[in-house]
């Protein structure tokens, strides 16, 4: 199955929105509440002072996710440094992609984008496993400067999709500032998929696109994770291993 | 891990030691409920530990060193290095077996005991609030050398004022400040060893007579050996910036790599420097003419070299490298109170967390207060060698620790660095650690004794019922 990672600061109120719990009831999620200390504060003090109350209410939204149908943990760190921990639990949990929690109640449509160097495949097979049999169109958004080309991946990937009975739409917005056209095509749905970026100069001026884009856009925004190389390397390795076992079947 | 069951007894307000067991992994500590993220590289370690002794031995002591010892003040300072290095590898070796907050007190506490523990975990919050006290003193001296630079001339009388109100503005800020400085720090740290390293191979160069004209040769050691033993035991606080790593030895990545790396590395880069220093110094100048320039004297060095830059180049070192000592230990100071009030040793209410700014206020109160009283005392280098003096002890008896530790060789004992020549290296280490506080002067010890009876007189009547020996997270 796949697992989704949501990081919360527990501690500062941060919490999911209602549609959450039930747009990722198709999903294993791991709720991971964090609290960033500066850095005159142990981590191991803060805990002493706040594991409970962060605890306490970590349980409530496993809870919450569990009663939307779907199933969850949890976990708690204390840091300094609140990407390296979120990197660091990800690639523990095996997480495929981690969600910026917005606000919205009951998601009937998702916008999936497309643009730029991200893994489409990964994306759309993530689509697909999320929307599940539910009754959640999808409007895949490219946003390009080569209208030929992209016209023609955007449709190979709604044909993917159409394939395994989702309800598919696309957009293509060209020579379009791309993260401005893609909020505004945020405006007619109810949560954002998109796919994981390396860091660019743009990035580490400007912030990470995704949480640009969340804070832009309102709803969630669910970041598809770059297979990491471990991941890869075991995916290969769980291959060989196959062909290995093979001959004994 | 031992069985947590261990961790008994409670202090005179019925605290227990808050003791559980965790599992330690090089990038994180995990506790039954929760996860502590280790985020300190091996970069921030080295800077916790260069940027805290930095400022003590290239910017104030130079001066009052020469004066003492001539130039073979250089040799105190390669004493100081020597005695700091044996004492760094096994503080190294105990730091990797219990990478946990709290440095020297946790090692000797686990190692020997409740009563040793509370005397040192004590004894290193006053000897952290000396060390500070004095780095604040020199920061006020190189204030009011800047603003000589600047055409204000003021005079030494605004020397105390200037440290008062700047060790006022550091305990605040720690309190509300949630902006990360530790990047900042490591940016001074190498900004810092840039100015160093370019002017003392210049002033070396020119020292040695290669370039320049050649200075005037002095005798080495004009008042013979013991003034150069009792230097040393005062120059000591240049060094005691290495144990600051190991307080924060809970949030250190990879701690069985970075650890020993980040304490043995500072040594060594700051010794170096110190002795290249006292040489260059001594070679501009005559120790003799050095002396009279006092805790500043790097300036008129600086201003012989290079000129009005040179002067204004370590002016702003000087003060850049006594913030970042005094910033350091006031971070360290509240660790320590915070480990041992843990322990149940001082009132749990000590490491409370302030919700609105999320940092330890009590602890940083505690450390700020006192040193505000010592500054005001503005006595240079009595509140050097009272900090080396409670250090030491530490040193001393973390040396002892290890030696115990390693003779009962208890299962949770397993470090990942080694210390190399045991057991020559820890008992040279004790040994040397107790021998340079005979050479002190007899003020400083005294203030030193009385300090270490207060807080075993505190241990008995606080927390003489907590049992901490072998209690291991």
């Amino acid at each position: 199955m796949t697992r989704v990672l949501v990081p919360l600061a527990i501690l500062e109120g941060e919490s999911v929105s209602t549609g959450l719990p039930t747009l990722l009831a198709t999903m294993d999620v791991t709720v991971l509440g964090y609290h960033v200390l500066p850095e005159q504060t142990p981590p191991d003090q803060a805990r002493l002072q706040y594991e409970d109350r962060a605890n306490a209410a970590l349980t409530d939204l496993v809870e919450a996710f569990e009663a939307a149908g779907g199933s969850a943990d949890h976990r708690l760190v204390f840091t300094h440094d609140r990407e390296r921990t979120v990197d660091r639990v990800a690639d523990e949990a095996a997480a495929d992609a981690y969600a910026i929690t917005g606000a919205t109640g009951s998601v009937d449509r998702l916008l999936v984008s497309l643009t730029g160097d991200v893994a489409v495949d990964r994306i759309t097979a993530f689509v697909a496993e999320l929307v599940g049999d539910r009754e959640i169109g999808v409007t895949l958004f490219l946003a390009t400067d080569d209208e030929p080309g992209g016209r023609e991946s955007i449709a190979a990937a709604a044909d993917s999709l159409a394939e395994r009975g989702l309800d598919v739409e696309t957009t293509l917005a060209v020579d379009e500032p791309p993260l401005e056209a893609l909020v505004e095509a945020a405006t007619s749905h109810d949560a954002i998929v998109m796919g994981e970026r390396s860091p660019s100069l743009r990035s580490f001026l400007l912030g990470e696109e995704a949480e640009r884009i969340a804070a832009e856009a309102v709803g969630p925004v669910i970041v598809v994770r770059e297979e990491s190389a471990d991941a890869a390397a075991t995916r290969e390795q769980g291959m060989d291993a196959d062909r290995a076992s093979q001959p004994e079947d | 891990m031992s069985d947590p069951s261990s961790a008994g007894g409670t202090n005179v307000a019925g605290e227990s030691p808050r003791v559980e067991p965790t599992i330690e992994t090089d990038e994180v500590t995990i506790t039954d409920d929760a996860e502590l993220e280790r985020t300190i590289g091996l970069t921030g370690g080295l800077a916790i530990g260069i940027g805290t002794m930095i400022g003590a031995g290239i910017f104030v002591f130079p001066g009052l060193a020469a004066g003492r010892a001539g130039p073979a003040a250089a040799g105190s300072f390669a004493i100081g290095a020597f005695v700091a290095l044996l004492v760094a590898l096994p503080a190294s070796e105990l730091a990797t077996a219990m990478p946990k907050s709290g440095g020297g007190y946790y090692y000797i506490s686990r190692g020997l005991g409740t009563l040793p523990g509370a005397v040192v975990g004590l004894s290193l919050w006053f000897g952290l609030v000396f060390a500070t006290a004095f780095y604040l003193v020199g920061f006020g001296y190189y204030a009011v050398d800047t603003l000589a630079e600047l055409g204000v001339p003021v005079g030494d009388g605004l020397v105390i004022p200037l440290a008062l109100l700047f060790g006022a503005g550091v305990t605040v800020l720690n309190v509300t400040g949630t902006e990360n400085a530790a990047k900042l720090q490591n940016g001074i740290v190498a900004l810092l060893l840039s100015i160093l390293i370019v002017f003392l191979s210049y002033g070396g160069l020119d020292t040695l007579g290669i370039i320049g004209e050649p200075s005037a040769p002095e005798q080495f050691a004009p008042f013979g050996t013991t003034p150069v033993l009792t230097t040393a035991a005062l120059v000591f606080t240049s060094y005691l910036g290495f144990a600051q790593v190991a307080t924060v030895a809970g949030e250190i990545r990879d701690p069985g790599r970075n650890l020993p790396l980040a304490m043995v590395g500072s040594v060594l880069v700051v010794g170096v420097l110190y002795v290249a220093a006292i040489f260059v110094a001594t070679g501009a100048f005559g120790s003799d003419r050095l002396s009279t320039f006092g805790e500043t004297a790097m300036v008129e060095v600086g201003r012989h070299y290079f000129g009005p830059a040179g002067a204004v180049a370590i002016v702003f070192g000087g003060l850049l490298a006594t913030m970042s000592s005094a910033n350091a230990s006031v971070l360290s100071t509240s660790r320590a109170i915070y480990a041992v009030s843990k322990d149940a040793l001082l009132p749990q209410r000590a490491s409370h967390i302030n919700l609105r700014y999320g940092t330890p206020h009590v602890a940083l109160g505690m450390a700020g207060g006192p040193i505000l009283v010592l500054v005001a005392t503005g006595r240079v280098e009595l509140l050097a060698e009272v900090a080396s003096f409670l250090h030491l002890v530490t040193y001393g008896l973390l040396c002892v620790a290890l030696l115990a530790l390693r003779r009962a060789d208890p299962s949770w004992y397993d470090p990942d660095f080694r210390v190399p020549g045991y057991p020559v290296v820890p008992i040279l280490g004790a040994l040397a650690s107790f021998a340079l506080i005979g050479f002190m002067q007899r003020t400083s010890q005294l203030v030193g004794i009385g300090i270490m009876l207060a807080t075993a007189g505190w241990y008995a009547y606080y927390g003489r019922d907590v049992t901490l020996k072998g209690v291991v997270e």
